[in-house]
């Protein structure tokens, strides 16, 4: 079963369309991210999928449940993780945590804020009134409230943003931990590097479209990924008429030749015929920083 | 009874955040405290109420009129926490958790009366340590109850659409001003009669008139008060809890579970 199914789910705020047929799958125990620039749906998607908000069209199905019809059911299986921390600064940490925990009707309830506060490495602190929290202190802690009640899908919503290097990459590893039990995480973030490091699934959502999907590693060099091949000097005439002959196009440089990742066997395959030295190959190694530039470029393009 | 428990906990939330919260005290208790010692002590003796005259006499007269304004400025903080959830992602994160729905704003509801009825109680204990004595009935005392009850539950869905449109947590409130001009246009603090026609006429035909007159009326049985009256006090508490119960379903509807 997928935790998250989505099929042409539109959204129309007025005349408005924010959405225009967004269409995904997360499979269970997976990290999936969801990037895209301000104003290109992310948020309105999140609201969609975790009942704050319904569709104009299409369906949305989650952990094989309607939310229109068993919204609650829904909401007993998934927990957000929204951008603003939401605590009561005048409360304590572990305040804080005994109310949603009495919210989601926890059986057992220090028990599970004392786990959740070791995981966290909230102990320290779990007894001071929050408003004397630094940023990251409050991130963990509202992260901790999300995950009481053992939700088995977590949505995070930019959940390092403003949080310092440190508590990033612990957030990081609970992230992970997450995963690793077995739970489903779907993720936005504004940073690249998380996404890349965190994610087994990213989708790139751009004016209301999902534009682009996948693993990192294919995402990378589908999109962007270039060879670059060295061949003998003295081969060289011979190399740019076999490719040119081949049809397959390249661009001279400095570094020598340059083709499209798509295109780097072939022309291996094609200057290997008549006998042309290939010195050296070398695939580019592409960041998610130029795949998602790439991607919303390709898209305007496509739009014009 | 999850749902019991989750309207026990919401609200057990809320009130304690008022008590917590020295702003909230001050303005909703300290306040009105010092009002009335003010109006009783210094301005009492020189406002003509039942011809008697006096701050003792002026007490009786004005202390229900003091426990509805206590209400009414109560009612500032009920707008101002519900904006503060809202502003503050709080009531979203309520929404994605399994809570039946009409328990998020219940709870504001509920916690809204209760705080509102504790101010009055405090601020009634207080009138009566410089001197009121109420004459009442069980009936009477259980009449007043419930006509506080009503007032609190109007004033608290009145607060309701304004707290769920205002911008940010200080103009939440803005609305209890109107309230609280109200009370001070009508017969809470002073009888109308020696009010400027104009005035006068708008004090007799304003709905807090004929509410503090039943609710004065209810607390001590020698003041004659009206059928008349006290119908039209039920019947502008009635009305202000349809209308504005409407109004604050339909804003919150429209902005949480039709978004």
């Amino acid at each position: 079963m997928k935790a998250i199914i989505v099929k042409g789910v539109t959204k129309d705020f007025g005349a408005l369309p924010v959405l225009k047929g967004v269409n995904l799958e997360v499979e269970q125990g997976e990290i999936f991210t969801l990037l895209g620039a301000n104003g290109a749906g992310k948020s309105t998607l999140i609201n969609i999928l975790t009942t704050l908000s319904q569709p104009t069209a299409g369906t949305v199905v989650i952990m094989g449940l309607d939310p229109r019809t068993a919204g609650n059911q829904v909401r007993r299986l998934m927990s957000l993780n929204a951008q603003a921390t939401t605590l009561d600064g005048e409360f304590t940490g572990a305040e804080n945590l005994r109310l949603i925990a009495r919210l989601r009707g926890v059986k057992d309830v220090p028990a599970e804020i004392d786990g959740l506060a070791q995981r966290l490495d909230l102990t320290s602190f779990l007894n001071r009134k929050v408003k004397t929290y630094s940023g990251g202190m409050r991130r963990r802690l509202d992260l901790a409230m999300s995950l009481l009640g053992d939700p088995q899908l977590i949505f995070l919503d930019e959940p390092t943003t403003g949080v310092d290097p440190q508590n990033r990459l612990a957030l990081w590893q609970m992230i992970k931990e997450l995963r690793d039990a077995g739970k489903t995480v779907f993720l936005t973030t504004q940073y690249l590097d998380e996404a890349d490091a965190l994610s087994d699934h990213i989708a790139f959502i751009h004016d209301g479209v999902i534009v682009k999907s996948g693993t990192p590693a294919a995402i990378k060099q589908r999109v962007t990924a270039t060879y670059t091949l060295q061949v003998a000097p003295a081969d060289e005439a011979v190399a740019t008429a076999t490719l040119g002959a081949a049809g397959i196009a390249f661009t001279p440089t400095e570094h020598g030749l340059s083709l499209t990742a798509t295109q780097g066997e072939p022309a291996l395959a094609a200057l290997l015929d008549p006998g042309v030295t290939v010195e050296h190959y070398d695939q580019d190694e592409t960041d998610l920083e130029s795949v998602f530039l790439n991607v919303t470029k390709e898209a305007v393009h496509a739009n014009l | 009874m999850q749902t019991f428990n989750q309207l026990r906990t919401l609200t057990g939330r809320i009130i304690r955040q008022n008590l917590t919260n020295a702003d909230t005290i001050i303005t909703v208790i300290a306040m009105p405290v010092f009002m009335l010692l003010f109006f009783v002590y210094v301005m009492g003796g020189n406002i003509a109420t039942t011809g008697a005259g006096g701050a003792q006499a002026y007490l009786l007269y004005a202390l229900p009129g003091f426990l509805l304004l206590t209400m009414a400025m109560g009612s500032a903080y009920t707008s101002m926490r519900i904006n503060l959830d809202r502003t503050s992602g709080f009531l979203d994160r309520l929404h994605s958790l399994p809570i039946a729905r009409w328990v998020i704003l219940g709870s504001h509801v509920l916690a809204s009366v209760t705080f509102m009825l504790m101010a009055e109680a405090l601020v009634f204990l207080v009138g009566v340590l410089i001197g009121y004595r109420a004459d009442v009935t069980v009936s009477s005392a259980l009449l007043f109850v419930g006509l506080s009850v009503l007032f609190g539950l109007g004033i608290t869905l009145l607060a309701i659409p304004f707290s769920l449109k205002a911008d940010n947590y200080a103009s939440a409130g803005g609305f209890s001003y109107v309230l609280l001009m109200l009370l001070f246009v009508s017969s809470a603090l002073m009888p109308t009669t020696g009010m400027a026609k104009p005035v006068h006429f708008f004090a007799d035909h304003q709905p807090m008139t004929p509410i503090v007159n039943t609710a004065r009326g209810l607390l001590n049985q020698a003041v004659a008060v009206s059928q008349h009256t006290e119908w039209l006090a039920a019947a502008w508490l009635v009305g202000a809890i349809v209308i504005c119960g409407f109004l604050s379903y339909r804003v919150y509807v429209r902005m949480f579970l039709t978004r």
